[in-house]
């Protein structure tokens, strides 16, 4: 690793591409269907749920990804509803991948729709990563009609604060002499690991951007915002040691449904909670993985959402101890105060895929 | 109301009350004991809208009246004056509280009136069936600690009584399961009872009774409706809702022809298990069972790579075999077999094995094994 000059991070000379495919769901489906293009889009259902995706027609208006339908419509009058075809996505997220294996192994996706390369040594010896950038951004478009933003650099954080820069179809490179510069003007927000209740809680000591960041003490931020204040302080100075992880596990197998009417009866409830419990485990069967924190979701209709989470001494064996552990979780939200839209179960701190998983002893159960 | 009662009268009553009452409760009035002093007698009720135990005591009744007190609290007070003390209890309304009063100590408690006290009715009980305190002990522990906590399966959460007929002779019999084992136990039927509903009494209520059952003579009654179930031990009664749901036909999880028969020592057994199942710190330990002529051999794994193994000589000589089993239910059934040897009937490794008490055709249990 080479020692930065006063103005100069410490780097170690890797070459990081971050790809971010351009409101990837909105438009692969402005692409198949041309009533859709140059219309406000939005993947997602339009009766009681979540905008998936939204077109940059769309975005325009304020619509947001995550945001709830009727939001998004308040918002945008004209906004097309588009029901989200996953297969497609899949689909051509496969070919974007089988791009990028072209020039490096080191793939590791965030998403159906974005990635990190690492292109530090790559399959076509090329020196230049704002080349290989440009290369996969043209690939992507001849060969499935969809545009892609990437950011480079020579880290995961400002790879990824990079692609974000010039989108849509854009690209951005920060080299380590400019880095230190431009995470100083970053508003705090942008950073990694910085959600909207942190970015508020900075606001309170003064922290709008990286500069403002920077000026804190170690102690400050530790004592401030935990093991993440460690974090921030690495990040400000340009420093994120993180590799490119093409085998990047799963963290957590999860499920949620938001409900066509609000649910108030308490046995309504339970019931979609076990139904709800009884996908996740079949999902964690699927993939051969269990874990040991159960996390329940529940988001009220007035859009107030809330989790509550136990861990296990030992991860989930059945779909009944996923059952069991979620329904106690949902004792804590009973009696019901408010009607409730949506519910979630999701498995965390997931066991290294267990390969002996079906193996594993497992109890039989009673023909009753 | 004014009365007086010797400490040790008052505490049991007290005591066999007083645990219906849950620790938190929403309607205030359910922490509280309904006091009711009659002639001779005063009555304690206490009841959790599921179920309602009443007790008399026989008490120096000066003026009769009724009221309620915070059960707990009234509870703990007796509890901790000093034996042989004479308590006072009265209430007469000019001071609005229930004046407890013994030797020197005197304490003021907050009341509610009797008349919003919830009364559990009686109606639609049948007749009374006489039964035999330590056959009816006999049939709960027996079968009890197969009582299931998932509350998916709520109608699991309680123990099944009802009466059958089989080879022509009625029987009452208590069956519990938790999905993943069974316990069945059986008396002839008690005079009266043919005809009697089924009824799935709950854990709670199973817990009371056999409470109960301790200070009983030696025999009670029992009445039975298809909502209600209602036990009367000499002077204390206790009623309760039964679960609303049916039990599954577990007749058929009984394995009828299970060929691998063998018999071990009991105690050797359950002896073993426990030890063998000390390496593993795992919820489910389970515990493999290797069989083969004259020979049982336990073995449990850990995580860890850790391994303990333990070798009992059995009366068998069939085929070898190999068997899995969750080591807690191996140790409940042991702990019930109230003979020298447990009888063992295996099918194959993933079918329902049946345990037997030689001692006590009366018994049945069924466990499914672990994939191991």
């Amino acid at each position: 690793m080479e020692e930065g000059a006063p103005d100069l991070p410490p780097h170690d000379g890797r070459k990081i591409i971050h790809v971010d495919m351009d409101a990837f769901y909105a438009s692969v489906e402005q692409r198949d269907n041309p009533y859709l293009r140059g219309r406000p889009v939005a993947v997602g259902g339009q009766q009681r749920g979540v905008v998936a995706a939204a077109s940059y027609e769309a975005r325009k208006f304020g619509v947001r990804s995550a945001m709830a339908s009727v939001t998004a419509l308040r918002q945008c009058p004209e906004l097309v509803f588009v029901k989200p075809r996953f297969e497609v996505y899949k689909g051509v997220s496969r070919q974007i991948r089988e791009i990028f294996s072209r020039y490096t192994p080191l793939i590791e996706p965030l998403s159906l729709d974005e990635a990190y390369l690492d292109v530090t040594e790559n399959l076509k010896g090329m020196a230049l990563a704002t080349e290989i950038a440009r290369e996969i951004r043209a690939a992507i478009l001849t060969e499935t009609g969809l545009t892609a933003s990437a950011g480079v650099s020579y880290n995961k954080f400002l790879a990824k604060i990079a692609s974000d820069f010039n989108k849509p179809n854009g690209q951005t490179v920060i080299p380590p002499e400019k880095a230190l510069a431009f995470i100083a003007a970053l508003p705090v927000k942008k950073f990694y690991g910085v959600g909207p209740a942190t970015a508020a809680r900075m606001a309170r000591f003064g922290i709008e951007t990286g500069g403002d960041l920077k000026d804190q003490s170690l102690e400050f931020l530790t004592r401030t915002f935990g093991k993440s204040g460690a974090w921030y302080h690495d990040l400000v100075r340009g420093i994120d040691h993180r590799a490119v992880r093409p085998d990047r596990e799963r963290k957590s197998v999860g499920s949620e449904t938001t409900f066509f009417e609000d649910l108030t009866v308490e046995g309504q409830i339970e019931a979609q909670v076990r139904a709800i419990a009884h996908d996740v485990w079949g999902r964690c069967q699927r993939g051969q993985t269990t874990g040991r924190t159960i996390t329940l979701k529940v988001k009220y209709a007035d859009f107030v959402q809330i989790t509550r989470s136990q861990t296990l001494p030992a991860p989930a064996a059945c779909g009944e101890d996923l059952e069991r552990a979620s329904l106690a979780l949902l004792q804590g939200v009973f009696p019901l105060e408010k009607a409730i839209r949506l519910l979630g179960v999701t498995v965390s701190s997931l066991g290294a895929a267990q390969p002996g998983l079906a193996e594993a002893p497992a109890q039989f159960a009673l023909d009753l | 109301m004014k009365l007086t009662i010797e400490r040790a009268a008052l505490l049991k009553a007290l005591g066999h009350v007083q645990s219906v009452v849950e620790r938190r409760n929403t309607v205030p009035i359910l922490s509280n004991v309904l006091l009711s002093a009659e002639r001779e007698y005063v009555g304690f009720s206490a009841t959790d809208l599921d179920m309602e135990i009443v007790d008399e005591t026989p008490a120096n009744v000066e003026g009769t009246g009724q009221i309620t007190a915070p059960a707990h609290t009234l509870y703990e007070i007796v509890r901790k004056l000093p034996e042989g003390a004479d308590v006072a209890l009265t209430y007469t309304g000019e001071d609005p509280r229930l004046t407890v009063q013994a030797g020197r100590s005197r304490f003021n408690l907050p009341v509610l009136p009797a008349g919003d006290f919830p009364i559990m009715s009686s109606d639609g009980l049948g007749s009374r069936i006489t039964i035999g305190a330590a056959e009816l002990i006999r049939l709960i522990d027996k079968t009890r600690f197969a009582i299931s906590t998932e509350e998916t399966r709520y109608y699991l959460n309680g123990l099944y009584l009802h009466v059958v007929v089989e080879d022509g002779e009625p029987r009452l019999r208590a069956v519990a399961t938790d999905g993943h084992r069974l316990a069945l136990a059986e008396m002839p039927a008690p005079e009266g009872s043919a005809g009697s509903p089924g009824v799935i009494i709950p854990r709670k209520t199973i817990q009371e009774v056999r409470r109960l059952l301790d200070d009983a003579g030696e025999t009670i009654e029992m009445q039975v409706s298809p909502q209600k179930v209602k036990f009367q031990f000499g002077l204390a009664a206790l009623t309760s809702k039964v679960i609303d749901g049916s039990f599954p036909d577990y007749v058929r999880v009984i394995p009828k022809d299970n060929q691998k028969v063998l018999r071990v020592d009991n105690a050797l057994f359950a002896a073993a298990v426990d030890r063998v199942a000390t390496i593993s710190a795992e919820k489910s330990r389970s515990v493999k069972m290797a069989v083969e002529s004259g020979k049982m051999v336990l073995t449990v794994r850990n995580m860890e790579a850790g391994q303990g193994v333990e070798e009992l000589e059995i009366d068998y000589d069939g085929e070898p075999f190999e068997i899995g089993f969750n080591a807690r239910y191996l140790l409940d059934v042991a702990g019930q077999i109230h003979g020298s040897e447990a009888e063992f009937r295996f099918a194959d490794p993933a079918s329902p094995t049946l345990v037997l008490d030689p001692d006590d055709s009366g018994v049945q249990y069924v466990l499914m094994p672990l994939r191991v």
